[in-house]
């Protein structure tokens, strides 16, 4: 299949491209005046969806960074089984999953150890593990039955720290027999603040299950204790932590527990609200630059057929002299993908002086990394390519002109 | 090969019964504006496409194969005109032959490029040739009408050719310019032997140089049709 304008010769098209270049610099003002309107038309678009994406960010970046807007917390206490542990851990929408126990056998009597008389606090045993979205790479995830992190309440009113030795004091009543233990633990790290509001202590699940086996009154080797035996059948437990991958699983993956018939609460209202203004201020923006891209095309295209007529006798020159009609399609469309790239670049280089100007005027509004404007270079590579094509598609009205020209009278105008 | 134009109630014929050009052939069409000349040489140039053509043939080297340029009209071949033209033919128009965003040396050695030729010093050998040697350099608005008009002509010989064509080439120069421009343009057809056809008003100038003249003679069926003829064998 031939291809008009490509079926040329190599010497053409090179000799094409390199006189296409020499007309725009030798009509400099034509063309400066050309990149001035494409940049005209650019620049807003730009510093628009430079706004959009800036503000919808700041509002979305907390969302996204925040691991608890993609937990997913069962309502009340259920059944589950560890084949469900394992098959839920392999989906590719959860990031992490651990089971928990019966939230009244999951709580635990704590003081500083060697400090009889220091404060006791009731603090929530929570379940971790490797991978934990509350914890950083920083924090030592607790292993065993002896390291545990504390809330930042907790440690707070313990006044504890990272190695910290602790006692945990647990008590139950068998046989009509109250018994206490007192399990000595190591403070490997403090949760942030945001992690969890109360006092609590993050430990392993084999903690969790020897705590939850010591109030059922059974024996746990761990603590010395005495009692039943537990039966070797697999453990089921009373609920779970669950955190989705992305914000956008959220929605899905608590659908699929809800058909499971497990009721769970999730922020998924909160992302969909942030991702609903995304949604229609994207859809504002897009009418507003179709408009613009549709009037600058128009505008740009008419200019290039007039610039094409203007030219006509030096077109009509090159085809006398040996050039092929369809290899001078390509000069209005090589003149606006010139006109193209450096209205892309003086638009870029403005936006940045407007982004800069915005996001200093709105400094104190805004946090850490946070920028009321910004775009990346993605956005800015896709505003190139739109521009390009935006450009070829003004200039192939040119192009048919040209191409349509006929040489005789092409010759003969002034 | 006939040409017709109509417009504006009238219309205007240009009838080509035979015509027999000869290698380095120095031919002068002659005749009033509106005569055809311009739509002759631009046929020949095939820079127009005539309405009805049965034979058109060219043999680009002496004793060569023929080429029916007749039969490439019939089947639109308007690429192989182009090669043809861009390789065989130089053409002089009478102002703007030039591109005004080359210099006078890019002008001459566009073609050279285009053809891929070897450009050595060739633009430099046709400008001491035609006096404009310190105009090479110079972008064609810098340049007189008359320095603009051999510029053109060292851009339609670079290459060449074997035809240089030439219309009304002494049109918007001044008489004395306009012998000097004939007188080059035969000295140099004969160096090269190239075949030279010039359009021109200048009747006694064509003369003077010694032209083959064929004139073209206006006769009218009406008042609004007019028909221009031309037969012109070989001789003998």
């Amino acid at each position: 299949m031939k291809v008009a304008g490509f079926d040329i010769p190599a010497v053409q098209r090179r000799l094409l491209v390199q006189l296409a270049a020499r007309d725009f610099r030798h009509e400099w003002l034509m063309s400066s005046c050309f990149v001035l309107a494409l940049s005209a038309a650019l620049v807003p678009l730009l510093v628009l969806f430079g706004l959009k994406y800036g503000i919808i960010n700041n509002l979305l970046d907390p969302i996204r960074e925040d691991p608890r807007y993609r937990e997913i917390i069962p309502s009340g206490s259920g059944n589950f089984t560890p084949d469900w542990f394992e098959q839920m851990a392999e989906r590719p929408d959860v990031a992490f999953i651990i089971p928990k126990t019966r939230s009244i056998a999951a709580t635990i009597k704590t003081r500083l150890t060697d400090s009889d008389a220091g404060r006791i606090i009731d603090t929530e045993l929570i379940p971790t593990g490797t991978g934990d979205p509350l914890f950083g790479h920083n924090v030592t995830i607790p292993q065993g039955l002896e390291e545990l992190i504390l809330s930042a309440n907790a440690a707070s009113k313990l006044g504890a720290s990272v190695g910290t030795r602790l006692d945990g004091i647990l008590t139950r009543q068998l046989n009509d027999e109250q018994q206490t233990v007192i399990h000595g633990m190591t403070v490997t790290g403090i949760a942030a603040a945001g992690a969890f509001n109360r006092d609590g202590m993050f430990v392993s699940i084999d903690f969790l299950t020897a705590v939850e086996d010591f109030r059922d009154g059974r024996a746990v080797q761990a603590f010395s204790a005495d009692g039943a035996m537990r039966p070797d059948a697999s453990r089921d437990f009373a609920g779970f932590r669950l955190y989705a991958r992305d914000i956008a699983d959220v929605a899905e993956l608590s659908s699929e527990l809800l058909s499971q018939q497990i009721d769970v609460r999730t922020k998924a209202a909160d992302i969909e609200l942030v991702k609903s203004l995304d949604r229609n201020l994207s859809i504002v923006y897009w009418i507003i630059a179709i408009i613009v891209i549709g009037g600058f095309c128009l505008s740009f295209g008419t200019s290039l057929w007039a610039n094409v007529n203007r030219k006509a006798r030096e077109f009509s020159l090159l085809r006398l002299i040996g050039f092929r009609a369809q290899g001078i399609v390509w000069f209005p469309l090589i003149q606006a993908l010139l006109t193209g790239a450096l209205g892309w670049l003086l638009a870029c280089t403005i936006y940045f002086l407007i982004q800069l100007s915005l996001n200093s005027l709105f400094l104190d509004n805004l946090g850490a990394g946070q920028a009321v404007c910004k775009l990346h270079a993605g956005h800015l590579l896709l505003a190139l390519l739109l521009t390009l094509l935006a450009a070829m598609l003004a200039a192939t009205v040119g192009g048919v002109r040209v191409a349509r020209m006929e040489l005789s009278s092409g010759l003969k105008s002034a | 090969m006939v040409k017709t134009y109509s417009g504006g109630g009238a219309s205007f014929r240009l009838c080509i019964k035979r015509l027999d050009i000869a290698r380095g052939d120095r031919l002068a069409f002659i005749g009033e504006s509106g005569s055809g000349k311009s739509t002759l040489l631009e046929i020949l140039a095939l820079l127009l496409r005539p309405d009805s053509c049965e034979q058109f043939s060219f043999y680009p080297q002496q004793g060569g194969p023929m080429h029916d340029l007749a039969a490439e009209w019939q089947l639109n071949h308007t690429d192989a005109f182009t090669e043809w033209r861009g390789r065989h033919v130089g053409y002089i128009m009478q102002t703007g032959g030039l591109l005004p965003y080359l210099t006078i040396q890019e002008n001459i050695e566009l073609p050279l490029r285009l053809l891929q030729l070897p450009l050595a010093d060739t633009a430099q050998q046709w400008a001491s040739k035609l006096a404009i040697s310190a105009q090479l350099g110079k972008l064609p608005a810098m340049l007189s009408v008359g320095q603009r008009q051999r510029a053109e002509v060292a851009r339609a010989l670079a290459h060449r050719p074997a035809i240089l064509i030439a219309d009304e080439p002494t049109s918007a120069v001044d008489p004395i310019n306009a012998g000097r421009m004939v007188e080059l343009l035969c000295s140099l057809s004969d160096e090269f032997k190239v075949t030279l056809l010039l359009a021109t008003h200048a009747q006694r100038l064509a003369q003077q140089f010694g032209f083959n003249m064929i004139e073209h003679r206006i006769s009218a069926a009406d008042e609004t049709s007019h028909e221009v003829s031309i037969d012109r064998g070989a001789g003998p």
